[in-house]
Formats: structure tokens, sequence, C-alpha cells
């Protein structure tokens, strides 16, 4: 179980949160994802319109750990769906969660910017359908709004 | 040969005790056992209990070891347990090369050559361990054992972090491997990352429909180029300059190909 | 200078401004700039607008393509469509055996008109296990990949500092994210953009 830094309830569950967003790989296809598997949920690929989402389970949360950043989110499972927004585009796309990730403990305190609106933290991966429908692929990673659609 | 013999039990017998400890008490290693190929021989729900055992056997050889008195079947269990080592890896290798051994604790890496080197030298030692009787420590016979350890330990991935990433963090901060003399020409990627920061980006970003077709630098400037759905967006950034506000942007009809 | 960028270099420096006007284009928001005709793809299911895969071969401005669930693509590369090969490149650039993921809209018969093609990028994470001479050794997942350093391409992020082509700040043990051109068929890629969290 992870150590709750705070009693507060986790912040996605309040409203729309802020953040990074990349993009990743899944569905055993070309290049370094040839061994990448169909993640956590089974079910994931780069073609379909899908995210990892860093706490699916305990287990999941056991490497996330975003709490160690300060930021806690809520438990969500599989098919779970989420709209991404990114910031200063307002272009939006909605997805269901088919892996665990990203490593947020792993870059804490990471900011990115779009404009001058800024947001910290890895919350959310992409596939590449998804993330390509709201920023270039080769932006690699974009400040971005979480929301329950 | 006697006094060689004489110093493998107390060579190995810290190694194993080591494993044990981190197998028994590790909680990282516990956590991650159901991603080690142990997981994949015995199933994941029996990873724990099985690593757990595991470590009660080398436990159990370190101690007849290290405690007196020296009996060749203590050798001959020490060859044995690192027999079934070699055994573990190769299968480790074959039928799940992704997953990590889990043999000294809690990592990532797959089973690779060096896990089998040491296994290897494990192995060998415990053979010679089996002639092992009560020898006089000399100065010679000291440093094999200290040469010896240290070969056990740098055959151990999971020790690269007290050792080999200092020992590279130290050549890279002498060697500057990735240093570059100041560039004659500006990466496209600081370009773009100041235009991800201007106000003309934002107010134009959404109605992007490409990534960026061409770019060319003219007069200190650097004109980016986007596709936005039958008509093109162009910006212009200074070149070396750090004002998000200073890019110009026009979104104009795509002009017919020169 | 052609006369094309001569027209496009007068046109953001003589008529262009700091921003777009909310009007440039109607009163366009950027839902209908995307195709308002398209409707949102349903959570989980595939993008028929998006396509992944390897090239297999090129003829005229067509690109086939077969993607890892074994579909194939044909992907139609007109002028607006860019391309991208650790960069902006023209079109011959695609080969086949490349690695591909491409946007666009799909046409009623099956043809993909791409806006957008990327040609073997990588978007990775690890830990840097050693740095070499203008190399970086990157542990993703346990597979080793080598990372190249470009030289006028590869840049550095760190955080939110501006980036910069020095990747001397990056150290040995630490996580970073690379985005990259993979070099078919091999387990090496050419860096654009290392992003390190400090």
């Amino acid at each position: 179980m992870a150590r709750s830094q705070s009693a507060d309830p986790p912040r996605d569950l309040l409203g729309p949160v802020q953040g990074e967003v990349s993009w990743f790989c899944c569905g055993s296809a070309w290049g370094p994802c040839s061994s990448a598997g169909h993640g956590a949920c089974g079910t994931c690929n780069s073609g379909s319109m899908q995210h990892a989402w860093p706490n699916t389970s305990d287990a999941c949360l056991s490497i996330t750990r975003p709490d160690s950043c300060g930021v806690s989110l809520s438990r969500r499972t599989c098919g779970f769906t989420h709209r991404t927004t990114a910031l200063c585009t307002g272009t939006s796309v909605v997805t269901s969660i088919a892996d665990c990730g990203p490593q947020t403990d792993l870059f804490c305190g990471e900011r990115s910017c779009c404009g001058a609106t800024c947001a910290s933290n890895r919350l959310l991966d992409l596939t590449p359908a998804a993330f390509s429908k709201i920023a270039s692929l080769s932006a690699g990673l974009r400040p971005a709004e979480i929301s329950v659609p | 040969m006697n006094g060689i013999a004489a110093l493998q039990p107390y060579v190995i017998g810290p190694l194993l005790v080591w494993a044990a400890v981190l197998k028994l008490f590790g909680r990282r290693t516990r956590a991650q056992a159901g991603r080690t190929a142990l997981a994949r021989l015995v199933g994941a729900a029996r990873a724990v209990p099985a690593l757990r055992l595991v470590g009660v056997l080398e436990l159990a050889v370190a101690a007849a070891l290290l405690l007196p008195p020296a009996v060749p079947a203590e050798g001959a269990a020490a060859a044995a347990l690192s027999a079934g080592f070699l055994a573990y890896l190769a299968y480790a290798r074959r039928a799940a090369p992704m997953s990590s051994c889990g043999c000294l604790g809690a990592h990532a890496r797959p089973v690779d050559l060096r896990g089998f080197a040491r296994a290897g030298l494990l192995l060998a030692a415990s053979v010679a361990a089996v002639w092992a009787g009560p020898h006089p420590v000399d100065a010679p016979l000291a440093a094999l054992g200290v040469a010896e350890a240290a070969a056990l330990l740098a055959l151990s991935p999971e020790l690269d972090h007290a050792w080999l990433m200092p020992l590279r963090r130290l050549l890279v901060r002498l060697r500057r491997p990735l240093a570059v003399p100041s560039p004659e020409e500006v990466p496209l990627e600081v370009t773009l990352r100041l235009l991800y920061r201007s106000p003309a980006y934002c107010s134009a970003s959404a109605r992007l429909s490409s990534d960026v077709r061409e770019t060319w630098d003219e007069d200190g400037l650097r004109f980016v180029v986007y596709a936005a759905r039958g008509r093109a967006v162009v910006f212009a950034v200074p070149l070396g300059g750090e004002d998000p506000a200073a890019v110009r942007v026009a979104l104009i009809d795509e002009p017919a190909v020169a | 200078m052609t006369s094309r960028r001569q027209l496009l270099k007068s046109a953001v420096l003589g008529g262009g401004a700091g921003v777009l006007a909310a009007t440039a284009m109607g009163s366009l928001g950027p839902e209908a700039a995307f195709g308002a005709a398209a409707p949102d793809i349903v959570p989980g299911a595939p993008d028929p607008n998006f396509a992944e895969g390897r090239i297999r071969s090129v003829k005229d401005n067509t690109l086939f393509v077969l993607g890892s669930n074994m579909v194939f693509h044909r992907i139609r590369v007109v002028d607006g469509t860019s391309l991208w090969k650790l960069g902006p490149v023209a079109f011959d650039q695609a080969r086949p055996g490349d690695g591909l993921y491409a946007r666009g809209v799909r046409m009623p018969d099956g043809v993909l008109a791409a806006e957008s093609v990327w040609l073997n990028i990588v978007n990775i994470k690890g830990h840097v296990r050693n740095i070499t001479s203008e190399r970086l050794h990157l542990d993703h997942n346990g597979q080793e990949i080598v990372c190249h350093q470009v030289p006028g391409k590869s840049v550095a992020v760190y955080s939110d500092a501006p980036p910069s082509a020095d990747l001397s700040l990056l150290r040995v043990g630490q996580h970073v994210q690379v985005l990259g051109a993979w070099r078919p068929d091999t387990n090496q890629v050419d860096i654009a953009t290392v992003f390190s969290p400090h």
C-alpha cells in the first residue's frame, strides 16, 4: 500500500489536473517497441486511442509513485476514459486506460510550457495515435490538462 | 593448493549470506519477485515463497562453509547450489530473456554474460572447497581472497551503482564526451522550443494540421512553415534569440510551388 | 531563394503579427479546424486516420506500409504533408524498412491522405548506463539502446530551461527520455531531443 503523504482526496477527483503528457509505443511494433507487448491491460496498441495511467493498481502505483512528487491520483482501472487537452492549443482527445505509466517519480518537478502556461510532473502517457491528435509526435512532451469526459 | 581450497569457503560464504539476507529480508526484492525469471518458473504466486526457500538454502550452505569443521560435503553442497544457479540462469535466458534473475537483490536488468560468469566462478570455487581443510592464512592467500571477492562483486550488476556508476561519472566528468564546441548552427529543436513558448504559436497551434514542413534561415531569422488545412502558417523566429514575444506569425493561402 | 519562400517570408514579415487574429480563419475554433466532419473516435479503438507500421515500398507519392497488426496501409503524401526523419525532410528520404507513424484523413477508397508522417520516430525512457564519445548508452526496460549525439541537431532540454546543444550536463545513472530516430534493424537511435528532469 503506498504511503499517503496527506489525507486529502486525490487531486483528479476534485477537478481537472494539469501536468505533462508524453507518448509511448506498445503492441510489439517496430523498433524498440518490438518487445513492448500489449501493456498491463493486454490491449495496448500504438494505433489505438489509449493511454497509460500511474494508478491502475497497487503494483502499478509502487512503480510510478506520483505521491513522491506530491501528486495524488485516484485509482482508475483498464478501460477508464480520460480527456487530455493540450494547454494553450485547446485540442483534446479522449482515450481509455491500457497500461501502467508513466514513471512519474523519475521525473519529479520537471516542467513543460506552451506559451506562458506551464505544468509540472508527468501524469499520463498517450499512444502515438492519441498524442498526434493534440500535438506533433516530434514535440515529445507537452503540458496538458487531464479531466474525466 | 590446500591453501586455495581452504580459502574458498570464506569467499563463497559471505556472498551466500548476503544473497540470502536480501532474499529473506529485502522488501524491494520481495516486491519485485513477481517480475523475475523465478516467477516464470514456479508461478507468480509462488515466487516469494520460492525466493525465501532459496534464501534459506543459501544461508544453510553458508553456515556450513563458514563454521567448523571443514567437511568435503560442504563444498559439494555449495557446488550443487552453484550448479543449480547456472541451470536456473540458463533457463531464465531461454524462457524469460527480459526478466531479471532476482539473484542478489532487486534490479531490472536481464540475465547476461556477467551473471553466467559469476555463477561459473562460484561453481569453480565451490568445487575447490571440497578439499578445504584448516590452513594458516598468509599474505598471498589473503590477496587471492580479496581478488576473488572483487571479481565476484564486479560480476554483480546489482552492485554497479556502488562502484561502476561512480567510476563512469568520474570518467565522464574528466573526459566530457558530449561537450560540443560552440555550434555554428542553431539546432532546429532550439528554435522550436522557443516557438512553443511564444504567443504566436499559442494563437496558431490549434489550426496547424501538420508537423514542420520546411524551414530556412535568412537575415538572422529562421522561418518555420506548417500546413493549416490547405493553407500555410509561417513563423519567423529570431535565431539565437530568447524572447518568445519576438516570434511573428502569418496565415496565408498556400502559394503555388515555384 | 525560391519565389515561394520569398512570398512566405514577405507574408510573415510584412503582413504577420505577434499573434494570429481569431478572425483570421473565420470563426473556426480548434475542433472545427481539425475536421468537424470527422466524428470522435471511440476511446480504446484504433484511429482510422492514423497508421503505424514499416514501409514495404515507395511508389510515386504513395507509401505502402505494413502495420504491426498485419494491416496494410496506403499512405499518400502531398505538398502539404510534413515528413520527419530527425527533422523535416523531403519525400525521397522515405525508404523501405523505415518505421512509420502517420496522421491524416482516411479517404473513401481506403488511402490515408497524410498530413504528418514521422519516420523511425521513437520516444524512449530509460536510465543512462554510460556516456562515451558522442554516445549515450540507455537501459530501456533491460534492453541497451545506443543513442548518438548528432552535431547540429541533438539538443538537451533540462526541465523548462531553454534547450541546449550541450549534452554534457547529463549524468550516468540518471533517468532521461530520448526522442529520436531509430536506425532500422539496430539498437541505435539518433538523438533529436533528450529530456532531463533536472
